[in-house]
């Protein structure tokens, strides 16, 4: 496989040289292209621009206020960032077996159920005995919380008739709010196979009659529904509810009320962020900073192809701070901060990979615009294989990480996701901008030639390239020959082998 | 420029790393053994070998309900006066705490219910209930004295005036504020001093200026001092208080440190599947031994300096778990590549590595210096917990430079020659086995 990319990439390569003779001076095609280049640079920057616009300024159309990518309400920002709202929680009934053991199954409980309502990044910590403290990021409004939580109530299914108890919130696995075009906002409740067993044995026993749904102490049902048939399959469903909030409000009730431990509400407020609240400016001004340097050294140690990778990296930057605006489930903490370094790192990486390959291919005897294919084609695979093992991994972390892990993994997979793209293309197409600009000043790219070469003009390399190429083929001729010669050697001392073998049998 | 010129010096010699293993494993194996020591003595000096924060281990938290005096412009100062307190808590057994703050000061509510929150861990070497009944009322009453209840910051006697200076401005609006319950204090206070007769006392921006009849002698001096000190307190008028000291969980379960551990080695075991089918099994593994040593040695680094470990931390391990294997990867890259080079039924896998690690050298180093100022911007701008994450990646980075030009390439050559001992499926060794048996067919070809 690869030693068939490794052939097409020297034909092309020869095809592309004979196109560049090798004069010092610019010759009229030169200066054309070198025109049309400049255009293409001047709609790139133009393009960018506009995209820094939309990525870092905010602006006003009309009465709409429009957020730029990088803004407060943009970017869902987390816990330890922006800070969100808390709430205690004290358990009523302390009394019971195993209350520790409890008090921890309450805790990953709520966990899981701020898990699944999409706040990843909530924390949940055990205060004193019998005090949980949730703390919710992105929420602004200490009320908020009972949106997500509720006041957790028990509900119980009452017989009306016999007045028996047959089913309570701890036969109940998941309660789920949605619109029922017969019953309008409806509540529906998923049992367990024991609540499975008694429901559908106390419905079958008593068509006809009432069944009666009890929320919290209260002795006035929230609604007494007829039971018209057998319910066997293990889903019970409330009605009666005038609004989707309202169905909503009582499924997160009745979903916290089935908790080991009964909870109480005890306070709930907004938090600051668990940083500090200097974090974000001081973590954005050190972005900055980091960003501008990263720049400057690129542009000192590579130069114009430095320039390049800048304008490539400006653009990676503003794709990025699009996603991460726009996809709801990427939400902003440290850890995921720390992945946006690590893929801006791995976005620098890949072009200082390019360009340390285009140095090698020119220090080789290659002309620019050869050193730069084959500088890009050689890099593709450490690039590609580097990203596909990090893609890997995030993939995993996102599925089995809880949290900040996952939190992290998908900032990462975004951040690489896009790095390639702009590596491969973005960068590609600059870089060849840019050398299109000067392609026979290697000053100008910080390239040199190796001391066999040291003579050789920047441009004026196509003999010498093709008598390189013409001996690489041979090696690769030799080595082919070679292998099929040692195939049929070591057949031939098999055969010999087994021709002995069959002697002494 | 000489520093340049040094660098291509260097790139024009020789490497010889690869062979050199023994000698450069001893520098991780000097920092694990220094970390190892370190980690005995603080276990018997600070109690703990490890510094593992309250995300970790649990501790105990308070709120200071401060109300509406809590506002955007001041909650800073409070902040400073808070982590004062808890340096030095003087308990009522006559010893001084140093209470740690654990993570940043909180504030919580707005308006009426504005309050900070403040989790701190227990103090080394000292028992739960020794925390329980003597550094946290000590730390609650000490809270309770120094930021709802101030006492005056300077008190001058000249001749018959007394001055009582506080840090704030006193309010002075008619019955009930701060002035008038100061002025009520004094009064109280000074019935028992038969020999003064107060004429004045005005409030005058921070200090209250009393003026007597006649000159107070150094004996009442000293006695009223001590005793304006104690009683004359500007009282928090609203209504502060100081609440909790309870203990407080782990916010990091052992359900999710299991959960992040299962999804990493997960990772681990597909990317070693992955770099297995792409380069060599022997790639993966030795990728995978310069990811440990990485992670070793950001450990050890944290256990030397004794820096707490907090959840953050696993952000950092999981950062550097990336970096580590992408450098590691992009090395073998080169050694596929000059493996299939014709020359390389020449060399033996060290010469391999050396080669694959010369070229790579500038790249690894300039892909360091870039990411390494991202880091340090971070770690020199952020905020204080910001920076307790920075450095283990700083760490983390360097060290994985580190690994993936001496230990990465040079365990790969190991396994090449321990592969063609055992026999082994590496994909080198039929190439290998051949130009060590042939050694006459390398002039053939030079010919």
């Amino acid at each position: 496989m690869d030693e068939k990319n490794s052939l097409t990439d020297i034909e092309q390569e020869v095809e592309l040289t004979p196109a560049k003779k090798a004069p010092v001076v610019a010759p009229a095609h030169k200066a054309i292209k070198k025109k049309s280049t400049i255009t293409k640079l001047v709609l790139i920057g133009v393009a960018m621009v506009i995209g820094m616009i939309f990525a870092f300024v905010p602006m006003r159309f009309g009465l709409t206020l429009y957020h730029p990518f990088l803004s407060k309400e943009a970017i869902s920002l987390g816990l330890d960032l922006q800070g969100g709202v808390y709430a205690v929680y004290q358990a009523t009934n302390t009394d019971t077996d195993n209350f520790d053991s409890k008090m921890e199954g309450t805790r990953s409980a709520l966990q899981t159920l701020l898990a699944n309502k999409g706040y990843t990044e909530a924390t949940i910590v055990r205060e004193g005995t019998d005090r949980i403290r949730v703390e919710v990021p992105d929420v602004n409004d200490p009320s908020g919380i009972l949106e997500i939580i509720g006041e957790p109530t028990s509900i119980k299914f009452v017989l009306d008739s016999t007045g028996e108890t047959v089913i309570t919130g701890d036969n109940v696995v998941d309660a789920t709010a949605y619109y029922d075009p017969s019953n309008g906002y409806v509540v529906r409740l998923q049992l367990d196979s024991a609540g499975r067993k008694k429901f559908g044995e106390a419905t079958s026993n008593n068509i006809g009659s009432t069944m009666s749904i009890y929320l919290g102490s209260s002795t006035t049902p929230i609604s007494s529904p007829t039971i018209n048939s057998a319910i066997t399959d293990g889903n019970a469903i409330i009605t009666g509810f005038s609004s989707r909030e309202e169905a909503e409000e009582r499924a997160n009730q009745i979903m916290s009320g089935t908790f080991d431990v009964a909870l109480e509400l005890r306070e709930s407020q907004t938090i600051s962020p668990t940083l500090g609240e200097d974090a974000m400016l001081y973590g954005l001004i050190a972005g900055i900073v980091g960003f501008v340097l990263v720049i400057a050294f690129l542009c000192a140690v590579y130069r114009l192809l430095g320039v390049a990778a800048s304008l490539a990296l400006i653009i990676y930057l503003i794709i990025y701070l699009f996603f991460l605006a726009v996809l709801p489930w990427v939400q902003l903490t440290l850890p995921g901060i720390a992945g946006i370094l690590l893929s801006i790192g791995m976005a620098v990486d890949a072009n200082i990979i390019i360009f340390e390959r285009i140095k090698d291919e020119y220090r080789g005897g290659k002309s620019i615009m050869a050193a730069y294919h084959a500088g890009f084609k050689k890099a593709l695979f450490a690039i590609l294989d580097s990203n596909v093992t990090t893609v890997i991994a995030c993939v995993l972390l996102i599925l089995l990480g809880t949290g900040s892990v996952s939190g992290f993994a998908i900032t990462l997979l975004v951040g690489v996701l896009i790095s390639l793209f702009t590596a491969l293309v973005v960068s590609r197409l600059l870089v060849k901008y840019f050398i299109n600009l000067n392609s026979y000043n290697a000053k100008l790219y910080n390239l040199k030639r190796s001391k066999q070469y040291e003579n050789l003009d920047a441009d004026a390399t196509d003999a010498v390239v093709m008598a390189m190429m013409q001996r690489e083929q041979d090696e690769k001729d030799q080595m082919k020959e070679e292998k099929l010669q040692n195939k049929e050697r070591n057949k031939a001392a098999r055969r010999s082998k087994k021709n002995e073998g069959g002697e002494t049998a | 420029m000489k520093f340049k010129d040094k660098i291509s010096n260097l790139l024009d010699k020789d490497f010889h790393i690869a062979e050199k293993r023994k000698i450069i494993f001893i520098i991780p194996i000097a920092i694990l053994v220094v970390a190892a020591v370190m980690m005995i003595i603080f276990r018997f000096t600070l109690g703990t070998a490890l510094n593992l924060g309250t995300d970790f281990t649990g501790g105990y938290s308070v709120d200071i309900v401060l109300g509406n005096q809590l506002t955007d412009s001041n909650y800073q100062t409070y902040y400073s006066k808070i982590e004062d307190v808890f340096r030095s808590v003087e308990a009522d057994n006559g010893k001084t705490y140093n209470v740690r703050i654990s993570g940043a000061l909180q504030r919580q509510g707005s308006g009426d219910e504005s309050s900070i929150h403040v989790k701190y861990s227990a103090v080394n070497g000292v028992s739960e209930n020794e925390m329980s009944k003597v550094v946290n009322p000590a730390i609650i009453s000490a809270l309770e004295n120094k930021i709802l209840n101030k006492v005056p910051t300077k008190i001058e006697f000249d001749g018959n005036v007394i001055t009582v200076s506080y840090d704030e401005v006193i309010n002075n609006f008619g019955k009930g504020s701060a002035f008038d319950e100061l002025k009520t204090a004094f009064e109280e206070l000074i019935e028992d001093y038969d020999g003064v007769s107060v004429t004045s006392i005005e409030p005058d921006g921070k200090k209250i200026v009393i003026t007597c009849a006649s000159e107070i002698d150094s004996a009442t001096v000293k006695k009223l001092t001590s005793e304006i000190r104690s009683k004359m307190n500007l009282r928090d008028i609203y209504s502060g208080e100081v609440k909790g000291g309870d203990l407080v969980g782990a916010t990091v379960s052992t359900e999710l440190l299991f959960n992040a551990i299962l999804a990493v080695s997960l990772a681990l075991v597909f990317m070693l599947c992955y770099i297995g089918l792409r380069f060599q099994l022997s790639s993966g593994l030795a990728c995978i031994i310069a990811l440990f040593h990485d992670i070793l040695i950001m450990f050890a680094f944290m256990a030397i300096c004794h820096i707490e470990i907090n959840s953050t931390f696993i952000a950092a391990l999981i950062t550097i778990l990336g970096y580590s294997i992408n450098n590691s990867i992009i090395v073998f890259d080169r050694v596929r590549e000059n493996m299939r080079s014709v020359y390389s039924k020449k060399m033996s896998p060290e010469g391999i590595a050396n080669k694959s690690v010369k070229e790579t050298l500038m790249r690894s180093i300039n892909t360091t210096i870039t990411t390494l100022i991202m880091i340090l911007m971070v770690a020199i701008i952020g905020v204080s917990d910001i920076k307790i994450f920075a450095f283990p990646i700083i760490i983390g980075l360097l060290s994985g430079t580190f690994s993936s030009i001496c230990i990465a390439p040079s365990m790969w050559a190991l396994f090449q020659r321990v592969g063609k001992k055992n026999k082994e499926n590496f994909n080198i060794q039929p190439k290998e086995k051949k130009s060590n048996k042939k050694s006459a067919k390398p002039s053939e070809i030079g010919a």
